[in-house]
């Protein structure tokens, strides 16, 4: 592992911002790399750990198959949230081209 | 008009027909507008449905019916819970206009207990912060000191609790959500075991830490919310009531106070640190020298891997948080103006929305849960921090080989200044040294105030207790409460 506090170039960040997709303003930017730095940077205490034998808890709980019945019941979420939405037709929104 | 009410003598009260729930209902809302103009606990109220939710309660109770243990309660709820038909923000102004498309599920079990409902409380950016600056819309301030901040993220919750603008309040707890503005503001706070209470209908953050609980004035009053709200749900696969039963309940409400002092205390020594501010060290001491006297045994613990617990938080989190919060896409449950689309690329239109819609806090976490997620590094920085997390919860196994219970400082601080630790998420992310370990470890934690009046500002302990052990730390906390 390389060291951590000093990864992130504003190339880097620019790229992870369009990968997240947040539009960053250069103040925005500054401000990250300083932050994301010290942050970073308070991970490295972890490198002292030996883990290799260790199994990743990966998540909040130890449950395994969890099924609901299979019966029907009233839907919640359909279409939830796209009454904002300015333009759409049978469900379905009109959003701009993928492609330009 | 009766003032700083319990949800107890509430209901002795309203069964006794001293007062109505509406008379109360509308006493709080005048309390609102009276004080919520400096304190700025609620985002959004909603009177007229209230007050109606109050006049059914009182028909009930005209009619002599039984009505139950929660009903009419003035209830104030965190803003990233959905109540169906009214607006919840998560304090983001990219969820500024959506309106709820259903009731979480908590929420559908106040409703069935007839609680009345008062409002939505602030909260920071999608539960993301310590102190609730970080919340789009408003800085709530702690009702003991207007210039400092009432802790978080349920900030607003905690601070309408205290203020009497409510007489409980749900907040979720993701590293100490719950438990730290409750501490803050002088209040009990109660994080459940992971997977005691049903997250459906919670804005989820960082899924596996998730848990939403009581904030309330006393810990008698936690135990009933938390009996309401528990349970298993097909709605959240990871919930689950592997302890329910008559006796687990009567433990929960009724404490048996012989076998509660028969508990076993540890202190951690970790939790111990030189940087512990010395009013909140000597107030920890004074809890402890009360459990002595209470007749409890009090012995040293170690937890061993505390110092990587923060480190190893903020990586789950982050990584956690940038895969929940891609379903807000600017398009869906966000406000969009159709000249804002014209001519645009579809990913134009996210990077805009996404750009505009989150505030620095999410977007960070965000970024940084992108990086720790990404090819390249997710070894170094995901898959230790998971890694970690084992260590972590192994270590309070070991620890509860030889006590029932520990009991640590909450918060290392005092509550502080508004504005002093917003720009340096560093130092706001160790305010949560004590608490999110818990998290980690899916165990439950309560926080309680160590007095009940004090000079100056409020200091609360904590008690963590096994999973799914709810009775024995609210047991404890009650013990001492009464005994106080």
């Amino acid at each position: 592992m390389q060291g951590m506090s000093d990864i992130i170039s504003t190339k880097d960040l620019e790229h992870l911002a369009e990968l997240a997709r947040i539009k960053l303003d250069p103040t925005e930017e500054a401000k990250l790399l300083k932050d994301l730095s010290a942050i970073l940077g308070y991970f490295d205490s972890l490198k002292e750990l030996e883990v290799t034998n260790v199994t990743p808890l990966t998540g909040g709980t130890t449950l395994i198959n969890v099924f609901r019945d299979d019966t029907e019941r009233e839907s919640t979420n359909r279409g939830a949230g796209e009454e904002l939405f300015p333009e759409k037709e049978n469900g379905y929104l009109k959003v701009p081209p993928v492609f330009k | 008009m009766a003032k700083n009410l319990t949800i107890k003598n509430f209901h002795d009260g309203l069964i006794n027909k001293e007062f109505t729930a509406l008379e109360i209902a509308e006493g709080y809302y005048a309390r609102i507008r009276e004080k919520d103009g400096v304190i700025n606990a609620y985002l959004s109220t909603r009177e007229e449905t209230a007050l109606r939710e109050a006049e059914q309660v009182d028909i009930s109770i005209a009619k002599n019916e039984k009505v139950p243990m929660l009903a009419g309660i003035p209830f104030a709820v965190k803003d990233n819970m959905l109540v169906k038909n009214e607006i919840t923000t998560a304090a983001s102004k990219i969820l500024e206009h959506y309106t709820s498309s259903y009731d979480a599920t908590v929420i559908a079990k106040l409703k069935e207990q007839k609680t009345v409902l008062l409002g939505k409380t602030n909260l920071d950016e999608f539960a993301m912060g310590s102190s609730t600056e970080n919340s789009a819309f408003k800085i709530t301030t702690n009702p003991h000191d207007p210039t400092r901040v009432p802790g978080g993220s349920s900030g607003g919750s905690a601070a309408a609790v205290a203020s009497d603008m409510a007489i409980a309040a749900l907040g979720s707890d993701t590293g100490g959500s719950v438990r730290q503005p409750s501490a803050f503001c002088g209040m009990v706070g109660l994080k459940p075991t992971y997977g005691a209470v049903s997250r459906s209908g919670l804005i989820a953050m960082t899924s596996s830490l998730d848990q939403i609980g009581p904030i309330t004035k006393t810990v008698e009053d936690a135990a009933i919310v938390f009996d309401v709200i528990r349970g298993k749900d097909p709605l959240d696969a990871t919930s689950a009531d592997p302890e329910n039963s008559d006796t687990y309940r009567e433990q929960l409400l009724n404490p048996d106070f012989s076998r509660i002092r028969k508990l076993r205390i540890g202190l951690p020594k970790e939790y111990f640190i030189d940087g512990l501010d010395p009013t909140v060290h000597s107030n920890i001491e004074k809890a402890i020298s009360k459990m002595k006297s209470l007749g409890l045994s009090v012995q040293e613990v170690s937890l061993p891997h505390t110092k990587y617990a923060v480190p190893c938080y903020y990586i789950i989190v982050p990584a956690e948080s940038s895969s929940n919060l891609a379903r807000f896409d600017g398009i869906r449950y966000s406000r969009i103006r159709k000249q804002e689309i014209e001519g645009k690329q579809l990913q134009e239109l996210y990077l805009m929305q996404r750009g505009e819609g989150f505030g620095a806090e999410p977007k960070r976490r965000i970024i940084l849960g992108t990086f720790v997620l990404s090819s390249g590094y997710y070894d170094a920085y995901y898959d230790k921090a998971q890694r970690v997390r084992t260590l972590i919860k192994q270590d309070f196994e070991k620890a509860f080989e030889s006590v029932d219970v520990l009991l640590t400082p909450l918060t290392p601080t005092l509550p502080f200044k508004i504005g002093e630790k917003v720009n340096d998420p560093l130092a706001m992310y160790l305010e949560d040294i004590f608490t999110l370990s818990l998290n980690l470890a899916g165990l439950p934690g309560l926080s309680l105030p160590v007095d009940k009046e004090f000079s100056t500002l409020p200091v609360g302990f904590q008690l963590i207790g096994k999973p799914f052990h709810e009775p024995d730390i609210l047991g404890l906390g009650r013990l001492y409460e009464e005994s106080r």
